[in-house]
């Protein structure tokens, strides 16, 4: 490559991973990495957890201070790229400057979405999406206010857990009937709102919010046309938007439910662009359409293989698709997807807050959901790895050493091929 | 600084880990190919016990967020780890197990 070299629009988790991966590939050449935010790159998972609640600030940098320093990378804070060109194979800044590159990797994250009819700029409407946003919502809770939450994804739940251990009383609001029932079995959603109930969150499902005012007291009132409760702080959970507009009108290919269309190599439909994390849409082998992932693993591994793909090398094997949150005290883990019509076997027992379950079609394990099991999750994940038919009989009996069950497992499904 | 006995050869088997209390630090100790090692107990990375984590080839994976450590040197091997865990020294006498006290290192 030339001396223009790699330039990174974002600097985020991606990016980071990206630039590590690169130089660790023995990438020599110039990297400038873009960020619109002021911050060096940081992990968000902490944002909504220990962010709002521990008392010292965690450490968040995605890279130690020796990798950053060692990286090289030509950072540039707070600045915003306005354009790419791909025929000039140019970047251009809001302040006018323009940086050429060799190749040019797209890692724009993305934005929370908005609900339309609450007032967005409003310094009592709060989104999680960067460390400031975090760090408000944190001063907020100082005065240990009434809080509600729209939205009861994971993100949502988790701010909800936060708030409450930070002395707020939290309310959530969830459109659907029942807690995340598209990613979780039914005893997983139930057991959710059981914990949620307990804790002592007030938890109303069905809702449905038309409105949100602000009222000359300070206040915001909640229309749901079921009492329109009032609460002091209002935090937006529903969702993230890709940040895919940048791509778009550089006219590079966006998928049809958006985010930047990449292949498996994360690279878009220009052969010098690539794009990784939240922002992207990717075609992935076995699946017919494009799919957005937003989690911290993807992060990672899209940018391990847009860097391999970048310098001309061998791109990772995906993994299964893994995730976690933590929500209080409790921790789960989601491995695999949760596809339609899946069968669910158990070991443990919700009531004691332990258990693992696990989705097979025809005895082959597509998805597995712990709480508090962790480990006893790792210790099965080459099953999912291996996608081959298992018998399931011992799994949920207590005597079973799960470990030693699932090497067994693992050995007669291979020999079975 | 003491050897403090804290566990019996059989009472882990290869790639267990347990919590043991050493002059109220709490350890982790494993036994990898029959040999024994101890980090601290805590995760460098978030309140997780590594004692109930999952060892495999000479590494521990946190139960939370499947960071990984060395457990021989304590290295931090993957993400989200990124701060190395302390080791602790481990002797054994037959089948006594004793860790060396890391109080007041």
């Amino acid at each position: 490559m030339t001396s223009s070299g790699i330039v990174i629009v974002g600097a985020g988790q991606s990016a980071a991973v990206a630039a590590h991966t690169l130089r660790e590939q023995g990438y020599g050449g110039r990297i400038t990495m873009l960020g619109r935010e002021r911050h060096k790159p940081y992990e968000r998972p902490p944002l909504s957890k220990a962010v709002l609640t521990a008392v010292e600030e965690p450490r968040l940098d995605v890279l130690t201070e020796e990798a950053w320093t060692r990286s090289g990378i030509e950072f540039s804070s707070s600045c915003e790229a306005v354009s790419v060109d791909l025929k000039q194979q140019h970047v251009r800044l809001t302040d006018g400057r323009l940086i050429e590159y060799e190749r040019c990797l797209l890692a724009t994250g993305g934005e929370a979405q908005k609900l339309p009819f609450v007032p967005h700029s409003h310094p009592r409407v709060h989104y999680i999406r960067t460390l400031d946003d975090a760090r408000r919502l944190r001063a907020s809770l100082q005065v240990k206010p009434q809080v509600a939450i729209l939205g009861g994804g994971f993100l949502g739940l988790e701010i909800a857990h936060s708030a409450l251990a930070a002395g707020a009383s939290v309310t959530l609001l969830e459109r659907a009937n029942s807690l995340l029932d598209r990613f979780l079995p039914n005893e997983a959603s139930a057991w959710l709102e059981a914990r949620m109930e307990d804790a002592g969150i007030g938890l109303l499902l069905g809702a449905s919010l038309s409105g949100v005012t602000a009222l000359p007291s300070g206040r915001m009132r909640l229309i749901t046309g079921a009492g329109d409760p009032e609460v002091d702080e209002v935090v937006v959970a529903v969702g993230l938007s890709p940040n895919d507009s940048l791509a778009s009108e550089a006219g590079l290919e966006v998928a049809p439910g958006g985010g930047i269309l990449v292949d498996a190599s994360c690279r878009t439909s220009n052969e010098h662009v690539f794009a990784c994390g939240d922002c992207t849409s990717q075609r992935r082998s076995g699946q017919t359409e494009p799919t957005r992932l937003e989690s911290w693993q993807n992060a990672n591994e899209q940018a391990r293989t847009a860097a391999a793909a970048m310098l001309g090398n061998p791109i990772p094997t995906p993994p299964v698709q893994w995730f976690w949150t933590d929500q209080g005290q409790h921790n789960i883990q989601v491995l695999g997807q949760p596809f339609p019509g899946l069968e669910y076997v158990r070991r443990g027992d919700p009531a004691n807050n332990k258990v693992l379950w696990v989705g097979h079609r025809s005895a082959t394990p597509l998805h597995a959901v712990a709480i508090n099991a962790g480990t006893d999750l790792r210790a099965i994940r080459p099953l999912l790895e291996l996608g081959r038919p298992v018998q399931w009989e011992e799994f949920s009996l207590e005597k079973t050493n799960l470990r030693a069950w699932a090497k067994q497992m693992q050995s007669s499904a291979s020999a079975t091929v | 600084m003491d050897w403090i006995k804290v566990a019996s050869a059989q009472e882990l088997g290869n790639d267990e880990a347990k919590t043991v209390n050493v002059a109220g630090h709490g350890i982790a100790l494993y036994r990898i190919d029959d040999e024994f090692f101890a980090t601290d107990s805590m995760c460098t990375h978030a309140t997780a016990l590594l004692s109930e984590g999952y060892v495999e080839d000479g590494c521990v994976e946190c139960p939370l967020h499947q960071g990984r450590f060395d457990i021989r040197t304590g290295k931090a091997m993957c993400a989200p780890v990124t701060v190395d865990l302390r080791i602790h020294s481990v002797k054994r006498e037959g089948d006594d197990i004793y860790v060396m006290s890391p109080a007041g290192k």
